[in-house]
């Protein structure tokens, strides 16, 4: 093994260093306490004496470059030991023959220290593009440009042996075969399938509005302290209402959905509640006047998926039949043409609604500067005790996610009993 | 290649004089001016005739003071008046460089959209033979830098005409670089009536093996090469570029993601050149098409010599060009 030189630490703080200048060169016999190089620290210019008996092999840091203290920079050979590295014979004979590998067959020492330092060939960028597509292995190309630069043509022959060996092995064992990585193309062995595209990893980058969440969700779970309330409603009244109010709204085109009844059950709720329609303001808390209900819409994927919140301004005075063609509105717009600021702003409270998707529960995360949000999941036929007795009714269950700066546990319970009472009993969302 | 149609073949400064002629007819704000451009019939005979036919009025002479006409030529057409200026040689136009660069090109924008510029200048551009350094200058890399002003470098007769009349009917100053050498040069030109539009570069050979772009005169070296290469099996595709401002990329970069390999070649010094914009271009938009780095044949960085066959050495010519398509495509 040759002897390895690295980035000495030459004072206390020193972190990086320079090679100025270099007094020996590859091939120079070195003996113990010989000048090999001139060092600039951070404090002054130093130098580099060998602690080694022998040959100089190779330097790997050139003059001029700065690298961290331990980092390789040269290796000396000691006395009758012989070069590993095939590169260095090659500079007394520049002829390689085809089976080396390409980074051994350029003599620049520059460029062998390169590659073999990094062990990447050089590649022109359309045969690096070209390599890909085909599934061409370049650590299996000798590269024909300059400094052994593989270029389009040496992949194309690489492809275009590839698929006369594959067509060759088609017409012989009449096996489906597809494009092969080159180095096994002319292995008796049929090689496995290559990777599908689909199967590849992919890296797409993000949307702005998946951007947005991005930060702004890791904002919202990293400062606020979430905890999350859950509590179960009997729905078989509200159901039952809906039923009848969609018979009789036929006609007018309205169809009530249960997230309707839930917008204005919780917006009815604020006035008894107001901590839920609040921000926590640092050395505050900003109770809203206004109560706007976020509803959380999913975009469809031509759309480039990902979800915005519409808002229903002023839920509170708004009746079922109006917040319901908001709603409808706000959906088909952010689906169709995306929503305008002012069509999903100021939210004081938003509701996440799963359950058309058949989640049973779920829980959100506070869309801030919110300080609750309702996740609800869906209304399911199931059995439930009724006054001591077994029955088959529809139940929902929602989960609260709360900030606790503004909204302790207690209080949280107390908001879901008001949502329950609403829900349970459903007449008073009519006056 | 050429696309002219018709039987009619004429010389390139025919065809300038048929393009000022015709708009002139056409637009009687039109008038040309310059040294020796009336009663001398041109100094390199392009105008000759047309100060019998528009009088001294509008073919006027003047004194060699190309800053004073470059001047007042932008002030009539600030104040509604289409003018040509002829340099008798682009070279001249260093001393006018205040009006042309300073003036003309920032008027429209200096005063806040009052006062537009419809001007063209016009000349001989580049080394004309044996004319030595300070009289053979190629000014498309110089002034194609300054925003506001356009560039055309016409190749032969047909776009000499062509492109000449879209020149004067722009509403912007529009630079008009010709070349000495070219003017003798005949070309097929229709009778009827046409213009070229600006920003439309030309595949002049079609090729699959190397994309060459080039303007002007140097395109005539460029298809010399490409004949010589095709001997040795590399096939050339040639781009005739025809307006530096605007500039085709996309004519560019659609012919270099076909070959992958592109080589540049300008008549004007390397150092901030068209050609070194260009091929800067190629690499932002071309990046993962390239085989090579973007060649570049350029004069040679050196005041242009007088001797001729110092001055022939010195020109992007086809010796050079050869050379730079063989390096690009690995053949070298």
């Amino acid at each position: 093994m040759p002897i390895e030189i690295t980035m000495p630490r030459l004072s206390d703080t020193m972190e990086v260093g320079t090679i100025l200048h270099w007094h020996v060169h590859a091939g120079d016999e070195v003996s113990a306490g010989d000048l090999l190089a001139d060092i600039e620290t951070d404090k002054a210019t130093m130098e580099l004496q060998s602690f080694d008996d022998g040959t100089l092999e190779k330097i790997i840091v050139e003059e001029g470059e700065q690298v961290s203290v331990g980092t390789l920079i040269a290796t000396i050979l000691a006395e009758d030991e012989v070069s590993s590295d095939a590169s260095t014979q090659s500079e007394t004979e520049p002829v390689v023959s085809d089976q080396e590998q390409a980074s051994d067959q350029v003599s620049e020492p520059t460029t062998q220290e390169q590659d073999s330092h990094s062990g990447s060939p050089r590649v022109s960028p359309v045969a690096r593009l070209l390599a890909e597509e085909h599934g061409v292995d370049l650590q299996s190309i000798q590269g024909s440009g300059p400094s052994g630069r593989i270029i389009k043509r040496d992949v194309l022959q690489v492809i275009d042996t590839t698929s006369e060996t594959t067509s060759a092995a088609n017409t012989t064992q009449s096996e489906p075969t597809t494009p092969v990585v080159s180095g096994q193309a002319t292995s008796p062995v049929q090689p496995l399938a290559a990777v599908s595209p689909w199967q590849k990893d992919r890296t797409v980058p993000l949307s702005n509005m998946r951007q947005v969440i991005a930060k702004k969700l890791v904002e919202s779970k990293q400062t606020i302290p979430h905890y999350q309330v859950t509590m179960t409603f009997t729905m078989d009244p509200l159901l039952e209402m809906r039923k009848t109010l969609n018979e009789q709204l036929v006609a007018s085109g309205v169809r009530l959905s249960v997230n309707d009844f839930l917008v204005r059950c919780c917006a009815l709720s604020m006035a008894t509640h107001p901590e839920f329609n609040a921000s926590f303001g640092g050395d505050c808390i900003l109770y809203h006047g206004p109560v706007n209900i976020g509803i959380a819409i999913a975009l469809p994927e031509e759309r480039g998926g990902g979800l915005v919140v519409g808002t229903i301004r002023n839920a509170d005075q708004k009746s079922l039949r109006t917040i319901s063609q908001e709603s409808m509105y706000l959906s088909n717009k952010a689906r169709e043409t995306g929503l305008s600021i002012d069509e999903m702003g100021d939210t004081t409270f938003t509701i996440s609604n799963l359950g058309m998707f058949g989640v049973d529960n779920f829980t959100a995360i506070i869309n801030p500067p919110n300080s609750a949000i309702l996740a609800v999941g869906s209304a399911e036929e199931k059995p439930v005790v009724r006054e001591g007795n077994l029955a088959v009714g529809y139940e929902m269950s929602a989960t609260l996610s709360l900030d606790h700066r503004v909204i302790d546990g207690a209080m949280a319970a107390m908001y879901l009993s008001a949502l329950k009472e609403l829900i349970e009993n459903p007449a008073s969302l009519l006056v | 290649m050429s696309i002219a149609s018709g039987e009619r073949v004429i010389e390139f400064r025919e065809a300038l004089r048929e393009a000022m002629s015709e708009e002139m007819r056409k637009d009687n704000r039109v008038y040309l001016i310059g040294e020796e451009v009336a009663q001398y019939n041109g100094a390199y005979k392009v105008s000759k005739g047309m100060l019998d036919e528009f009088g001294p009025r509008r073919v006027i002479d003047t004194p060699i003071s190309e800053s004073g006409f470059s001047g007042m030529s932008i002030g009539s057409a600030m104040r509604g008046l289409r003018p040509i200026v002829e340099f008798m040689s682009w070279s001249f136009s260093l001393v006018a460089a205040d009006p042309i660069l300073n003036n003309a090109a920032k008027m429209l924008y200096m005063s806040g959209g009052q006062f537009g510029c419809p001007i063209v200048f016009r000349g001989n551009d580049g080394a004309g033979g044996q004319l030595a350094s300070t009289h053979s200058w190629c000014v498309e890399s110089l002034y194609s830098n300054v925003p506001g002003l356009k560039m055309a470098i016409p190749y032969d007769a047909y776009d000499a005409k062509g492109l000449l009349k879209t020149a004067i009917q722009d509403d912007n100053p529009v630079f008009f670089l010709e070349s000495e050498r070219l003017l003798s040069t005949s070309g097929h030109v229709p009778e009827e009536e046409y213009t070229i539009p600006f920003g439309q570069a030309l595949i002049r050979r079609q090729g699959a093996d190397c994309t060459i772009i080039s303007f002007g005169r140097p395109l005539h070296f460029c298809l010399e090469a490409a004949e010589e290469l095709a001997k040795e099996g590399i096939d050339c595709e040639i781009i005739d570029g025809r307006t530096i401002r605007p500039l085709d990329i996309d004519t560019m970069v659609e012919s270099v993601r076909k070959t992958n390999v592109c080589v540049v070649v300008d008549q004007s010094w390397s150092f901030a050149s068209v050609g070194s914009e260009i091929a800067s271009q190629i690499h932002v938009r071309c990046f993962d098409d390239l085989d090579n780095f973007v060649h570049r044949v350029h004069s040679d960085d050196v005041p242009t010599p007088y001797a001729h066959h110092l001055e022939q050495a010195y020109l992007p010519n086809p010796r050079k060009i050869c050379e730079a398509v063989r390096s690009a495509t690995y053949n070298a």
